[in-house]
């Protein structure tokens, strides 16, 4: 894809997942990726936090526990947030974050759209009240159309697509739109551009 | 009509919470809908949607079997049930193999169809509604008012109440922390949860594939964590391809609740990996519960096929002038609004929707709105005649509308002899107050006197052009021949300036719709034939200054006679002829009259000429030219509630109609209210004499640009 039809894509996609509340950084590289979602841990404070272990969210965590932001599977100790990549169904209950990978982002509607057939995938996106999704930007289309074209091109069937656009919410009781109801309360974006730079794929 | 019907409805009425919250939505609605179909061209997606229902419809049963084959290769189980006891048995009967004793439920309307929750919990299971909105209702056993806002009838405090009574807490009424209550209560549920239970929005037969559209993160919650899914799921919800998907989701949750997308959209295709509450793998298994409780009846009837092209958007419900004001309760059961009259008579029996069907005032907003193409209006009209054709009409109607309507001399006789009845309560050629049984016709509104002359006996006097290019036949309509003969002036006047010989044929009578309307069809292609004959065939056109008769003789003369081809090839010629006075003089480019520079004005659209004849530019047009300054009111295509005969039926709904219709006329600041037909003119007129608000005039626009300088003679 071109550089600048996938800035305009993002361009839409920054102004959608904005409207519906979800918060939306855009880096260059896993390095960049690794420091956005340590502020993103510091800024909310979690102590206990899940992961899929998937790819991007590995490559980011690598790099997190080398530089002593967080350790593994331990227990927390003061200051250092415990991440887990085992044992979700029970972790997933307390944790105050998860973090997964998602493969699309949708301009159009804000949404990212991913393949959550793992229950790992699951887990950490529907039990916290903190929701931290990594996006490729090359992952980025136009319409919810082309998304799903994606999912099911060549013949194959994903278990359990999910298209999640900004956080849980609810307009139940008088209509009050209202942030955080089953689901995560928050939902951060983490888009990464391939290493060597923005737009560099 | 039941007792019962008319206490829920003043019930209804009678609620301002209700009143607010449904006021304040369908306020809000039309607008923040524009807004997330910027940019889309609805049309093209509605097309889009019809067309795939409408063919999957026709295919029903090979659909179901081909999602069968395709939902079974991807290890789920699929339950074909053909009743709504069959449905429940099949999952009460799982769910006790299975052990379960807590099933976690999110939303589906199917599931509310089948009443499945009560059969569950006498079996000794606890079922739990986990949206937010069917959970309030659930504590508080009720039924839900609205197919997507659950709750829209209940305040901030009674959800506090009902929750602090399930918590055994003390609770504010502060909206986010009810809705924290509500997450750790059931979160405890969603872990424990030996079952969890879903509807579909839609399935997809060459995958086997299921699309859940969510909000709360509760569906996902559902299908993760119980280690049996369970899918109740509408035949009507199938379509043939993974195409499909993408036009329903581009309509759904914009016509639903104004979002470009829900919170979540969820596509499951067969059971995914599961845990056990420690963390083991389990075998997860997922059952499709492929619902029909009539469907299959429904699909094969060539005319009510059209509302299983339902999506659920409820937006036909959002821009209903009724259901802003009853609420969904007085529909009685679980689909509610117009598209739930007729769900209703499909899935709970014909009787069921006899009361109900009633409500609909035919205004053809929901129709406008309808993302998948349903003529609701149409479909409550025929299920109408249905009934009458069964049941035949009530004493009082059926002598009106068999023996007196198409019997033009009795019918006009009768009229005549009202106008003389009338005296004693007439002043000033306006009815106040009408004695006893008839007083609720005039609480919300005036009438006007009927005409001490009626149109027909001035036409032969009126001035015609001298060489005219052409001869247009007038038909009047009742209002304008009875009531509002200066209309019909008007139209003369306009006709002559555009140059054309007006004649008016005397055996012409009322157009029918009122018969039609009330299923009556036979009187209806009585009157037509009358019409069409009266009119001769020798007239370049028929023009007319009410819209109501125009999209009559227009739209439904010749379906009305499509069992006699002779008749229906007449039909064609004279529809084809018919036009409304404001199209017609914005084809002739009328001058109108001078002298009307800078008088404020708002202008009013008639239900029927918008929306059935889709004109609503050509007066605004001719208004602007005349000089007159236009200032559109709020909504100016919301109906005022007259809807002939309904005004009388319902006056306690037709009245707060009105009320709204004169609130927005007022706010405008105009000294005039146009209008382009003369059931809205005697509806508003009557409105602005009840509230003292005779300073506003409302006039017809044949009126205002034919009068010159002075239309209220």
């Amino acid at each position: 894809m071109a550089d600048d039809k996938r800035d305009d894509l993002y361009a839409l996609f920054l102004e959608r997942a904005g409207a519906v509340s979800a918060q939306v950084v855009r880096v260059a590289g896993y390095s960049a990726a690794a420091l956005a979602l340590a502020d993103i841990i510091s800024g909310e404070k979690a102590a206990k936090i899940v992961a899929e272990p998937s790819v991007m969210v590995r490559k980011c965590v690598d790099l997190l526990r080398e530089k002593g932001v967080v350790s593994i599977g331990a227990p927390a100790d003061p200051g250092r947030p415990a991440l887990f990549f085992d044992g979700l169904r029970l972790h997933a209950e307390d944790a105050g974050m998860g973090v997964s990978e998602m493969a699309v982002a949708v301009a159009e509607t804000g949404s990212l759209a991913g393949d959550c057939t793992s229950m790992e995938a699951r887990l950490v996106s529907t039990l916290p009240p903190v929701h931290v999704a990594l996006v490729p930007a090359s992952g980025l289309v136009a319409t919810p159309a082309e998304a799903i074209e994606l999912f099911y091109s060549g013949g194959r069937t994903p278990g359990y697509l999910s298209f999640v656009t900004g956080p849980s919410r609810t307009a139940d009781i008088e209509r009050v739109l209202t942030i955080g109801v089953h689901g995560p309360e928050k939902l951060f974006i983490i888009m990464v551009d391939e290493p060597g730079g923005v737009g560099n794929g | 009509m039941a007792d019962q019907f008319r206490r829920e409805i003043s019930d209804a009425l009678g609620n301002p919470n209700l009143r607010r919250a449904l006021g304040n939505f369908a306020d809000a609605y039309p607008a923040s809908r524009e807004n997330v179909y910027r940019g889309k061209d609805f049309e093209a997606i509605r097309a889009k949607i019809a067309g795939l229902k409408k063919s999957g419809l026709q295919n029903i049963d090979q659909l179901a079997d081909q999602f069968t084959r395709a939902a079974e290769k991807a290890g789920i189980v699929v339950f074909h049930a053909w009743t709504a006891e069959s449905a429940v048995n099949y999952i009460r009967n799982l769910a006790l193999a299975k052990g379960v004793r807590i099933i976690v439920k999110s939303k589906s309307m199917a599931t509310e169809e089948i009443h499945l929750n009560q059969q569950i919990r006498e079996a000794g299971i606890e079922v739990q509604e986990t949206d937010l909105g069917e959970w309030i209702i659930q504590l508080s056993g009720q039924r839900p008012s609205h197919m997507v806002m659950p709750a829209i009838h209940m305040t901030r405090g009674e959800v506090a109440g009902v929750f602090a009574a399930e918590t055994g807490r003390h609770l504010e009424d502060d909206i986010p922390v009810l809705v924290k209550v509500a997450r750790q209560a059931l979160r405890e549920k969603f872990l424990r949860a030996g079952m969890g239970i879903t509807g579909a929005n839609i399935a997809v037969a060459e995958t086997g594939t299921l699309v859940m559209v969510t909000n709360e993160g509760n569906g996902r919650l559902t299908t993760t964590l119980p280690p049996v899914h369970v899918a109740v799921v509408g035949v009507d919800k199938i379509v043939s391809s993974i195409k499909d998907v993408a036009p329903i989701l581009e309509a759904l949750p914009r016509s639903a609740t104004a979002q470009h997308l829900t919170s979540y959209v969820t596509m499951i295709t067969g059971p995914v990996p599961a845990m056990d509450g420690e963390g083991r793998p389990l075998a997860k298994e997922m059952h499709v519960v492929l619902l029909d409780n009539g469907r299959t009846r429904m699909a094969s009837d060539p005319v009510f096929r059209e509302a299983l092209q339902c999506i659920r958007c409820a937006s036909c419900l959002n821009v209903c002038p009724v259901f802003q004001l009853v609420g969904g309760h007085v529909y009685g059961h679980v689909y509610t609004g117009g598209i739930g009259i007729i769900l209703t008579a499909f899935h709970h029996g014909v009787e069921k929707a006899e009361s109900i069907q009633s409500l609909c005032l035919g205004c053809e907003r929901c129709k406008a709105f309808c993302p998948a193409g349903i003529n609701i209006p149409g479909l409550i009209r025929e299920l109408r005649s249905r009934i009458t054709k069964e049941k035949g009409l009530s004493g009082g109607s059926k002598l009106l509308l068999e023996k007196v309507l198409p019997n033009r001399s009795l019918f006009h006789g009768l009229i005549r002899a009202a106008s003389l009845a009338q005296k004693p309560f007439e002043r000033g050629g306006v009815v106040r107050h009408l004695p006893l049984f008839l007083a609720g016709v005039t609480s919300n509104r005036s009438l006007p006197a009927i005409a001490a002359k009626p149109f027909r006996d001035l036409a032969g006097g009126l001035p015609v052009a001298g060489r005219p290019k052409g001869k247009v036949g007038f038909f009047a309509g009742c209002l304008i021949d009875f009531v509002y003969p200066r209309i019909g002036e008007a139209v003369y006047k306009g006709l002559e300036k555009m140059g054309y010989r007006s004649e008016f044929p005397v055996l012409q009578t009322c157009c029918g719709l009122p018969a039609a309307y009330m299923g009556a069809g036979e009187p209806a292609a009585r009157t037509a034939r009358q019409n069409i004959a009266a009119f001769g065939g020798d007239c370049d056109y028929i023009v007319t200054a009410c819209p109501t008769c125009a999209s009559f003789l227009k739209n439904d003369y010749p379906k009305l006679l499509g069992d006699d081809p002779q008749w229906e090839e007449r039909a064609r010629r004279f529809a084809g002829k018919v036009i409304d006075f404001s199209s017609l003089a914005g084809l002739e480019e009328l001058k109108p009259g001078g002298g009307q520079s800078g008088t404020r004005i708002t202008y009013h659209d008639s239900c029927h000429l918008k929306r059935n004849l889709g004109v609503h530019r050509e007066p605004r047009d001719l208004l602007s030219a005349a000089g007159y300054e236009l200032a559109e009111m709020k909504w100016p295509d919301r109906c005022c509630g007259f809807s002939g005969s309904y005004s009388i039926k319902f006056p306690e709904i037709s009245g707060p109609v009105l009320e709204l219709k004169i609130r927005d006329i007022a706010g405008t600041g105009a000294e005039i209210v146009a209008t382009d037909c003369p059931g809205c003119l005697l509806q508003i007129s009557g409105g602005l004499d009840a509230r003292g608000q005779q300073a506003i005039k409302a006039v017809h626009t044949a009126e205002l640009l034919c009068q010159g300088d002075n239309p209220f003679r």
